[in-house]
């Protein structure tokens, strides 16, 4: 419980014009873009905006005072609650800190405030010729400090990596408000633990990311895109594989199975052969056009040894674009098939694609629940999304097994419950099954260590 | 959308704000949040704030109703959102639902709806502030609802090009249909605001066809928006009757013709109206549509440097874009403005609600005004002409708000 005396104390820390307590403006602060029921309301008792290290500095250490728990938000575009502040207390919103500091030409970084949106840092850097490669999908929205707490991935992930192989430092407020930074400019960096890794990904439950120092690349100076449709799934996977193994490293492998790219027919009013199990949408960049042409021209035969039924290579910036924007529509037009979409997010090793895609239509006939699956192929990386009402009990009771099932087959294959959305709330009762017991133990020793009375982001990930 | 049933309008707004998908794609374009970045500003608070209402998780009481219309129904989240979550539609219907169990709107909408009802008093608002505006009082008006005016002949004696000094230019007789009866929609913002422009407007279509004056009545799109959805029926169907024997219907205000293309849709549910209310509304169209459709030439060339302020209901709401650009870069040298498309702040009676608010978001439009370095604003719609108006006094001159009637 958060008395006056106390609100008096955080006004006064941020000025009271970022301070909110309304009931309806608390509401808005009670959700994020997972599936978690908006009701009942996960209100925090208080949004807290803060514009300055200084300022998030000062509120951590009154909330470590009295005990009170801080749930870290930037949009709230993340998918597993992350940012839901389910156990009430202050909602720290760091969508205000919204600074890029410095971009660094000659080595190459930039560092931002938290609260800068991903496409916006992307753009600030792109205008110097140097290339943020993360892509999430919500990257118009999201901001780099949420894309750092979850380790949010992308598109770009098979040829370029995930937000975590970008962070070269972070500055960190801890849980009583003392400030660190952890990391730096220098490329080689073995001092001490690792702990701008361990920050990373931590999903706010270590502490307040306030800052963070990205390493950049050269902007590709050509890309271009290649759609390819096969009759088997495997053969699609099969077409991915040989392209890596044969040194063709696209920056994007996006594959979609059949009722993912009929859900995307129906939306766009476009008529595709319903022979079709399997599109894989492909960007290749380089120097030039000539290496994309060289590119295209290999995936294109390797495509043809495992029996490709059309490969399109986009002619103009303008077909690549469309060729994109089925992509893109996926999730609304699967989406918009049923009530409820339950959208998952599991990671496997790249050769076990396929398998797992088989596993899943399995439980997908099993619960007789439609499950389309599209995902980054070349990474490994699903999105099961089963198409369900969970406004009806007895249909719920069937979703929640099989997700329970996608998530068992993930973990049999080899693989793990989360490719880039993080664990948060949505799936806290199956860490165990991903780390065994004892990983669970190391994670809370950590977190112990970090916040010892338990005021960071409760109640996720475990 | 067939029925004020209290009941059937929270299920109407469940099942539109049920799509959101809670992603925040709105965010990054809603004009509010621009400004007042509280998600509750923001389309995903509002639709979230109407499901959890929907739900029972809060009563639809004066916070609520004060969050709904905390909108501009600019449409631009939907235009955005991955889902096209009809946010519009959803604060129309709560609007609705929280005065229709209210017993009304409250006192300021319900004396607005009745004024806007009634013919004779909208004409006599009318007659007031042209006295006003001829007296050079219109400051004393709150709002700009009196703005200043800038005439076709000051236009001309200002910016006349070549070709209006050899005279006017060939007028084409071009028509939409044959011999199509065309008849004028007079909304109560040009008839109010801008009867100089009106006067433009019946003198550019007289150029192209014989436009029927109807004595019609309001769009009732205050009515629509501020939960008065009787009157607004009830001012549809009068407006229905009066253009029965009308082929095309050409309205010289965004707002009016962007609702009345719309009428169709309100009445999908009464086997009385429904046919009559579609064929309606499929013979409304914008001035510009119109005048391209017509093959309208602009009577002259001039030197002026132009740009268009894009109304939310024109381009959005009716998917007319190219047209006034069309007809603006044959009257004078176009140029693009950035955010063309952004709502003005205007956006019926909000400017009055929020002024603060509204200012901010005209604030960015004058910015953008004024980079492109034109001397004329041109608009379609006679709120977002007088919102543009207090740009440009703000501007000190640097450019002038005409309605697009006026310089073509």
């Amino acid at each position: 419980m958060i008395n006056e005396a106390i609100k008096e104390k955080l006004r006064t820390a941020v000025g009271p014009e970022n301070v909110l307590d309304k009931d309806l403006d608390r509401f808005g602060y009670s959700y994020d873009s997972s599936f978690i029921p908006l009701l009942p309301a996960n209100s925090p008792e208080l949004v807290v905006r803060p514009l300055t290290t200084a300022e998030v500095s000062a509120v951590m250490a009154i909330a470590h005072e009295h005990g009170i728990p801080v749930t870290a938000r930037g949009a709230a575009s993340g998918r597993t609650g992350g940012s839901i502040p389910v156990k009430g207390g202050i909602s720290l919103s760091l969508d205000r800190m919204t600074k890029i500091i410095e971009l660094d030409e000659r080595n190459m970084m930039v560092t931002a405030e938290a609260g800068v949106r991903t496409i916006d840092l992307y753009n600030h850097c792109a205008a110097k010729g140097l290339f943020y490669p993360p892509d999430p999908a919500s990257w118009k929205m999201s901001t780099i400090g949420g894309n750092v707490a979850e380790n949010a991935g992308g598109m770009r992930a098979v040829k370029y990596g995930v937000t975590s192989n970008y962070v070269m430092g972070l500055e960190v407020v801890l849980a009583d408000g003392r400030v660190i930074t952890t990391g730096g400019k220098a490329i080689k960096n073995v001092t001490g633990y690792n702990l701008t890794s361990l920050f990373t990904g931590s999903e706010g439950t270590l502490g307040i990311i306030t800052k963070v120092l990205l390493r950049l690349i050269p902007m590709p100076k050509a890309r271009n895109t290649l759609q390819l449709m096969f009759p088997s799934l495997d053969d699609a996977c099969a077409t991915i594989h040989g392209m890596l193994q044969a040194g063709v490293v696209p920056a994007s492998a996006e594959l979609m199975d059949k009722m993912s790219i009929q859900a995307v027919a129906r939306h766009r009013k476009m008529d595709i052969d319903p022979a079709i199990e399997a599109c894989v949408i492909i960007e290749v960049d380089g120097e030039d056009e000539a290496a994309l042409a060289k590119q295209a021209g290999q995936i294109k035969q390797i495509a043809r040894g495992f029996a490709v039924a059309e490969v399109r290579i986009a002619a103009s910036p303008k077909e690549a674009d469309d060729i994109w924007a089925i992509r893109r529509g996926l999730s609304s037009a699967v989406g918009a098939m049923a009530p409820t979409r339950l959208g998952e997010d599991i990671s496997v090793p790249r050769d076990a694609f396929p398998e797992v895609v088989r596993r899943i239509k399995k439980i997908s006939e099993k619960y007789n629940l439609p499950i389309a699956v599209y995902g980054h192929a070349g990474d490994g990386n699903l999105h099961p999304s089963v198409l369900c009402d969970l406004q009806n009990p007895e249909e719920a009771e069937r979703v929640h097994k099989a997700v329970d099932e996608i998530f068992a087959a993930a973990l049999a294959v080899g693989g793990t419950l989360s490719g880039e959305h993080g664990i948060g709330m949505t799936k806290r009762r199956y860490i165990a099954d991903a780390l065994g017991e004892d990983g669970v133990v190391a994670l809370k020793a950590v977190k112990q260590a970090f916040d010892p009375k338990g005021i960071l982001n409760p109640d996720k990930i475990w | 959308m067939t029925t004020n049933n209290t009941r059937d309008l929270l299920k109407e707004v469940k099942d539109i704000v049920t799509q959101c998908d809670r992603c925040g794609t709105c965010l990054t374009v809603c004009p509010l949040f621009d400004v007042k970045d509280i998600e509750a500003s923001s389309a995903r608070g509002k639709n979230n704030i109407a499901r959890a209402v929907a739900e029972g998780g809060f009563p639809a009481d004066a916070g609520v109703l004060e969050a709904t219309n905390f909108c501009l129904l600019c449409r631009t989240c939907i235009d955005n959102c991955p889902s096209k979550v009809k946010t519009d539609e959803a604060m129309i219907a709560l609007r609705q639902y929280i005065a229709d169990r209210a017993g009304g709107p409250g006192v300021k909408y319900s004396a607005l709806g009745v004024m806007m009802k009634k013919r004779n008093l909208v004409k006599l608002s009318a007659g007031a502030l042209k006295v006003v505006r001829k007296l050079g009082l219109g400051g004393l008006v709150p709002f700009g609802m009196a703005p200043t005016p800038f005439t076709r002949e000051q236009y001309l004696s200002r910016f006349a090009g070549p070709a209006a000094l050899a005279g006017e230019a060939p007028v084409t007789r071009a028509t939409v249909g044959g011999d199509a009866k065309v008849a004028y929609f007079q909304g109560c913002g040009m008839r109010m605001m801008f009867p100089e422009a009106v006067a433009d407007t019946l003198a550019v279509l007289g150029a192209v066809t014989a436009p029927r004056q109807v004595d019609n009545v309001c769009c009732g799109l205050p009515h629509l928006a501020h939960g008065l959805r009787e009157d607004f029926l009830a001012l549809a169907k009068e407006n229905i009757s009066l253009f029965a024997d009308a082929d095309v219907v050409v309205s010289d205000c965004a707002s009016c013709a962007g609702t009345l293309k719309h009428i169709g849709a309100y009445f999908a549910g009464d086997d009385a109206w429904r046919e009559k209310a579609e064929a309606f509304s499929a013979k409304i169209m914008s001035l510009s549509e119109y005048l391209v459709k017509a093959g309208y030439k602009p009577r002259q060339r001039s030197a002026a440097k132009m740009t268009f302020h894009e109304p939310c209901h024109l381009g959005r709401g009716q998917g007319i874009k190219k047209e006034p650009r069309q007809l603006l870069s044959a009257a004078g040298e176009y140029v693009e403005m950035a955010g063309a498309d952004t709502c003005c702040g205007g956006a019926g009676s909000f400017h009055t609600d929020y002024p603060e608010v509204a200012a901010a978001i005209l604030e960015k439009k004058r910015v953008n005004i004024e980079k492109t370095g034109a001397d004329i604003v041109v608009s379609e719609c006679p709120v977002c002409l007088a919102q543009l108006n207090k740009a440009a006094q703000k501007s000190g001159g640097r450019f002038k708000v005409m309605h697009i009637s006026q310089v073509l």
